[in-house]
């Protein structure tokens, strides 16, 4: 008797299994189609990167270099320049390395000007490591302070 | 098809046109069918465990096995040093021959099989069972630890599912009383419920159940796929092959898959009758079905031990196969 019954109870249980694997089967994949799809960023705090501020359409970095002194993995090397009867700095060159940066966001919160912020970039996979050291001035272009443009 | 016989005869004869059109339509079916279900079994396994499968070659993956079969036909083919090399070569050529004569053997029509045979159905038994001895090679052959105990346990898996398989096929056939899988699929044989024709699976659900589990053990496919589990074999018996020898073996094991599937169409489901559809599209849908539930299976249950897989078969499955016929026997012999 225990033997028959306990065949009995195999094979609900088998079908079971079958009708929770046939639930899943119908109901849709979770899978991201990731080059075609790319996922919601929104909490993501990505490679740091500057500030555009609306009102000068620029960056306000002034070299003061704060960032680069707390950084704990030493990753910036900042330049800056004094326009001509200006005083504050502009920054000429703000290289940071992301291989070693550890995203722990000490620069954004030390930074006096605000200048710096998480970006939402995530796919930063480079081949050689020296494309891991980027200059976050380039997409700038020309300084509007230092060719007089603004005051 | 039947101008391009004409156009064939005229030029080497009658019958060897009909063997060359016939060889080499069947061919070509298995093949698609081959890369086709390989294709829905990524499909089945992916959406049973919420993905999507292959996607980026061809729409939804479909060219995927496509080019699958690129990448295998360009690996190296490569033999160990210490293997017995004739029975090595001989046996991904071998393992593929009895399902292509079995596969001629199906009826699909009213017309006549490609290979018309009054006891069809023992042939095919008898053609099914010699695809372990081309497995077993492999394994033998291969002098691998691995491959030999992978063989070694096909041999005993199928040598103790072909009895309930035959059981089950036999109490069909003592309803039917007939062999010949032609007559298999005449409806007047048939249970009738309310005036209406019932396949042999309405009078025969048990032996339909046995038949199946039997089948999916048959294929080797999970959860009976002991003879090749990847985590306690590497690989099983095929463990040594490599490129297009080790395809074979998966060419054989997905044509197995279908010609069974066909073969369990035509002694539960009905044959090639449904209303509507063509013949040959009915019978292929009903062996796809049996497929899709091979495949569903396969992605639900976890691999039997072996030794729960011998009790199985010859504890549970065999007594109940002979209560089955028995009992079938005892109402057939009534009825009549």
């Amino acid at each position: 008797m225990t033997a028959v019954t306990s065949v009995l109870r195999g094979l609900r249980s088998l079908l079971v299994g079958m009708g929770i694997t046939g639930r899943e089967f119908v109901r849709p994949a979770v899978t991201l189609q990731y080059p075609h799809q790319r996922p919601d960023v929104s909490g993501w705090g990505g490679p740091i990167e500057l500030v555009t501020f609306p009102e000068t359409g620029t960056h306000d970095c002034i070299a003061c270099n704060a960032c680069a002194r707390i950084c704990p993995s030493d990753c910036f090397k900042i330049e800056g320049k004094r326009p001509e009867g200006a005083r504050k700095m502009r920054a000429t060159k703000f290289l940071i390395d992301f291989s070693t940066c550890s995203l722990c966001g000490l620069c954004i919160d030390v930074c006096p000007t605000d200048t710096l912020q998480y970006s939402k970039r995530y796919d930063e996979a480079a081949y050689r490591r020296v494309q891991t050291v980027n200059d976050l001035l380039t997409p700038f272009g020309e300084d509007p302070y230092l060719t007089g443009k603004l005051k | 098809m039947s101008a391009l016989t004409h156009l064939l005869a005229g030029l080497v004869g009658d019958t060897v046109a009909r063997i060359v059109l016939g060889v080499v339509f069947i061919m070509g079916f298995l093949t698609f069918n081959v890369l086709f279900l390989i294709w829905l079994e990524r499909k089945v396994a992916g959406h049973i465990q919420r993905r999507l499968g292959p996607m980026e070659v061809g729409p939804h993956g479909t060219l995927q096995t496509v080019a699958d079969m690129l990448k295998l036909l360009s690996k190296e083919l490569f033999t160990p040093v210490a293997a017995d090399r004739f029975t090595y070569l001989l046996a991904p050529i071998l393992v593929f021959m009895p399902t292509l004569c079995v596969a001629s053997l199906i009826p699909v029509g009213d017309a006549p099989a490609f290979a018309e045979m009054p006891y069809g159905l023992i042939l095919i038994t008898a053609l099914s069972g010699l695809t372990v001895i081309s497995i077993f090679m492999a394994g033998w052959s291969s002098n691998n630890k691995y491959a030999v105990l992978g063989g070694l346990r096909s041999v005993a898996q199928v040598v103790a599912y072909e009895i309930p398989v035959l059981l089950a096929a036999l109490s069909v056939v003592l309803i039917a009383q007939t062999l010949d899988l032609q007559q298999l699929g005449d409806t007047h044989n048939w249970l009738h419920l309310f005036g209406l024709p019932m396949p042999y699976v309405v009078a025969e659900p048990v032996a339909a159940v046995i038949f199946f589990i039997g089948i999916t053990a048959e294929t080797n496919r999970a959860p009976f796929d002991i003879p090749e589990a990847e985590s306690e074999l590497v690989g099983g018996f095929h463990t040594e092959y490599s490129g297009m020898r080790f395809a074979m073996f998966f060419f054989a094991e997905y044509t197995n898959m279908l010609v069974l599937g066909a073969l369990g169409a035509t002694l539960f489901l009905g044959a090639w009758r449904g209303p509507l559809l063509p013949g040959w599209l009915w019978i292929i849908l009903k062996a796809y079905a049996v497929i899709l539930l091979m495949m569903w299976a396969r992605w639900t249950f976890p691999r039997l031990r072996f030794d729960q897989l011998m009790s199985f078969a010859w504890k549970l499955l065999i007594p109940l196969a002979l209560a089955n016929l028995v009992v079938t026997a005892l109402v057939v012999g009534l009825a009549a």
